[in-house]
């Protein structure tokens, strides 16, 4: 009975505008995601030397072996963990840090903190990310840890500029001086009714960020800057295999799938999410 | 000898295209004719179907993914439902002009007003460029708008509101057209703005002869200014009556609409209000659309049944089954 | 006595180097259990003016006293318990109540900030409240974005409510919502007045003013230009922009 009510709200959900897009995008995701888990704990281990490098995609192989032996199919699912989980904290961290910075900026009075922290804001929001992040990582070093700093230290300012805007924009809604009116303190109107209406923007953004993000730090372990050899990391994976396309395209076609289908799944979520937000 | 009327709907169907398999209608049922140099309003809530029924006259129904379905509409003999692009660019612009609704956007913002009413003005191929200057202020002119020179070279944030709706106008009758369709034209502007813009209206009636269709929700409005009302309600038009008749309206909800005006109320005193709310698309009832809110309604109405459009007086008609059973 | 009073209030805004002033010396009093309307156009300085009523703005010049009392000690207005008897409605229905709430925790959480009670017994007394202004069980348990425009102006009456005010002051409230809707509205603000409540109306619509007011006053460009009991106003009205505005309504001389 229960399971035909939630089929039912399931399917008027999915009716409305955009629910396509984000229920395919969810469902795509979730599959890689779930490949990510199950693979790395049942299958073969992603730098172990298996059998003859350059074997072609097989029955026990699916993926093939690459120049080292190595299984592709549990490398390329091994690395899940390690392209969306970067990508993950580094826009998790800057969404948080830059929609706390941005509420600040949008309701101080004082001139100065003002005028610093926006000149910092426009400063590192005039680089594109990947520019700034191949600058910053011939001070740091390569790896993936410092991808994540990086992203950390400079990703916040675009939150911070949406969060900004928004906030002022909110602050002046009548619902805010409605709180105002009936005498609610300054720090819940801020925690209960201004800040869920701001990182409702960044939240969105935040989500393609993600994308960005993720072709970001594939980006830079293709440019051998992130991951090191051995990770399972697919950006270096297709680096690695590049030389090899013509012989052996397993080696660099998978991991390129894989990182599409990332992508892809979550434009449609963003897309569908897009739609609905507009009601077409 | 009997004039054709300049606009004849009969029984206009206005679809919109949700899904590939889904349509909504937004109008079903609508009939009314507009005579040369006639001003008619058409009132109705939202959801009415008004602002559809505008699109359809302008020829933008399209972009909304909406479509005649079914029905006739013909402008001066042409057929409107048939027409396709070319024969709309000779039509909308030049023979029906129109004016938008004062809270949407108006002006284009990247052009100075002299640049848009050139625009209006070379609408017709043949003007001969030397003269678009003179054209453009004597426009501003007749719009009653000061000091045109200068607003030529302004952009629309220097407007006010009720100038703003005056270019607009302007650019309305660039080409003299046979028909205005004015969609709400002043809704949101102060009142003592709205009372000119209205009185330039009737001005361009009696000077060009122009027929006016004036949408609004607001029945004081339209009753001052209107020769003939048109009440639409639930994508039907229900009524059609003159304005001077107005308080022995031949229809259940246009004496609803009358009787809920604030302004004949006495002060605190009892205020009517139409029941229930009107019916949003795609949820109408059968039979009579107006049966669930209806003070005087009975069990045949409520049958499934096209109801029939019954002529009264010379021009008017109704929709309701029981027209000639309401008081006088 | 005068619930409220203003006296030689000025609100001067200062943008790109021009001052404006939206009001300019401006007195005003309501007599407590009275209903005063404020009229003017776009412009006039009629919403500044309400929002220094409400202790929203702070005047450049002047002074506003409730119950004798001013309202402003230092930064603050309305400090401490006086907060609560002077309650705003907006005219914006959109932008009156928070998106990402549910109606009946907004009207519960202003139960709550002024009577002690858990949050069950306030969202009990929420959907009471909101049942008294036309808006059922099921709908107070929707988010704004599902409700009508008239339907958000109640739930947004009924916040005001909740505080259990004495003056509530309304900026436009009938001016974005459908004809019924204004109806329904009405007949709440008169429900309210008869239990008592003192009520500020700005508005533009001259045939709602005339619907609730005692007494009106006319504001244009920052000042009133005249003032008086409300049928004096509209039928006799003595100066001229008094007179081109009663003129301006349809129905008037054209």
């Amino acid at each position: 009975m229960k399971i035909k009510n939630l089929f039912r709200s399931y399917k008027a959900w999915v009716a409305r505008p955009g629910g396509i897009g984000i229920s395919s995008g969810v469902m795509m995701m979730a599959i890689l995601l779930l490949m990510g888990i199950l693979v790395p704990l049942f299958g073969n281990r992603s730098d172990a030397f298996v059998g003859d490098p350059f074997s072609r995609p097989s029955l026990k192989y699916p993926f093939g072996l690459d120049q080292l032996g190595r299984d592709m199919f549990s490398r390329v699912f091994n690395a899940v963990g390690v392209d969306l989980g970067v990508a993950f904290l580094g826009v998790t961290i800057p969404f948080v840090i830059g929609t706390i910075i941005g509420i600040l900026l949008g309701l101080a009075r004082n001139r100065y903190f003002l005028s610093t922290v926006g000149s910092i804001i426009d400063g590192i929001n005039a680089f594109p990310l990947l520019i700034i992040a191949i600058a910053a990582i011939t001070f740091l070093g390569p790896g993936l840890k410092s991808v994540i700093i990086i992203l950390s230290l400079t990703n916040w300012a675009r939150y911070a500029r949406i969060a900004r805007t928004k906030a002022v924009v909110v602050a002046q809604q009548n619902y805010i001086e409605a709180a105002r009116t009936l005498g609610y303190p300054r720090w819940r109107i801020i925690r209960k009714h201004l800040a869920p209406n701001v990182s409702a923007e960044t939240i969105a953004y935040a989500l393609s960020d993600f994308i960005l993000v993720i072709t970001v730090v594939a980006g830079l372990s293709f440019l051998g800057l992130a991951a090191r050899p051995p990770a399972a990391e697919w950006g270096s994976m297709i680096a690695d295999g590049r030389i090899f396309l013509g012989q052996a395209w397993w080696l660099v076609i998978f991991p390129g799938l894989a990182l599409c289908w990332a992508a892809i799944s979550l434009s449609f979520i963003v897309e569908g999410l897009f739609r609905r937000d507009r009601g077409v | 000898m009997s004039v054709e009327p300049l606009v004849v709907i009969d029984e206009l169907k206005i679809d919109v295209r949700l899904t590939r398999a889904n349509r909504l209608p937004i109008v079903d049922t609508a009939t009314f004719s507009i005579d040369r140099g006639e001003i008619i309003g058409l009132i109705g809530e939202s959801g009415s179907g008004k602002t559809m029924l505008c699109r359809a006259l302008v020829g933008t129904l399209g972009r909304r993914g909406a479509y005649i379905a079914g029905g006739k509409l013909t402008f001066d003999g042409i057929d409107l439902v048939a027409a396709k692009g070319p024969a709309w660019a000779d039509i909308r612009g030049k023979r029906i002009g129109y004016v938008p609704q004062s809270a949407l956007a108006g002006p284009n913002p990247v052009m100075t007003i002299g640049a848009q009413l050139e625009e209006s003005i070379l609408q017709d191929k043949e003007f001969s460029r030397g003269n678009v200057k003179a054209r453009a202020i004597e426009l501003l002119n007749i719009v009653q708008i000061r000091r045109p020179e200068v607003v030529m070279h302004q952009y629309q944030h220097e407007l006010s509101g009720g100038m703003k709706q005056r270019v607009m106008i302007a650019c309305a009758i660039a080409q003299q057209p046979e028909l205005i369709v004015a969609d709400e034209p002043t809704t949101g502007l102060d009142v003592t703005v709205q009372a000119e813009i209205m009185r330039l209206l009737l001005d361009i009636r009696s000077e060009f002869k122009t027929s006016i269709i004036l949408v609004s929700h607001d029945l004081p409005l339209v009753n001052q200014i209107c020769d003939e009302i048109v009440v639409m309600h639930a994508g039907s038009t229900v009524e059609k009556i003159s304005s001077r008749d107005i308080t022995s309206a031949n229809h259940p909800y246009t004496r609803a609409l009358y009787d809920s005006r604030i302004d004949l109320v006495e002060p605190k005193g009892e205020l009517t209000t139409i029941n229930g709310q009107p019916p949003t698309v795609g949820n109408w009832p059968v039979g009579c659309r107006f049966s669930e809110r209806c003070d005087f309604v009975e069990d045949r109405c409520r049958h499934p049944q096209v109801l029939p459009i019954i002529p009264i007086g010379a021009n008017g008609f109704s929709t309701c089954l029981r027209y000639n059973e309401l008081e006088k | 006595m005068n619930i409220i009073e203003a006296k030689d209030v000025s609100v001067t805004f200062e943008s790109f180097g021009h001052e404006i002033k939206a009001v300019d010396h401006v007195d005003f009093f309501l007599p407590e259990g009275q209903t005063v309307g404020i009229v003017g156009e776009s412009g006039s300085g009629k919403s500044t003016f309400a929002r220094v009523l409400s202790g929203l703005q702070l005047p450049t010049n002047g002074s506003v006293t409730y119950l004798g009392n001013p309202i402003q000690v230092g930064k603050q207005t309305y400090p401490g318990k006086l907060r609560k008897d002077v309650q705003m409605v907006f005219q914006d229905p959109y932008g009156s109540l928070n998106p990402r709430m549910k109606i009946v925790k907004a009207i519960a959480e202003a139960i709550r900030q002024h009577q002690d009670l858990d949050k069950k017994s306030a969202i009990e007394a929420g959907v009471r409240l909101l049942e008294s202004m036309g808006i059922s069980g099921d709908d107070a348990y929707k988010y704004p974005r599902s409700l009508s425009g008239g339907q958000r102006q109640r739930a947004s009456v009924a916040r005001a409510l909740s505080a259990q005010p004495r003056l509530l002051i309304a900026d436009e409230p009938t001016s974005a919502i459908d004809q019924s809707a204004q109806s329904q509205l009405l007949g709440l603000f008169n429900n309210l007045i008869k239990d008592g409540l003192s009520i500020v109306l700005v508005s533009h619509d001259l045939s709602v003013i005339r619907y609730l007011s005692d007494y009106v006053y006319v504001m244009k460009d920052g000042v009133f230009v005249e003032s008086g009991k409300t049928e004096e106003i509209f039928n006799n009205p003595k100066e001229e922009y008094t007179k081109k505005l009663i003129a301006s309504i349809p129905g008037r001389k054209l």
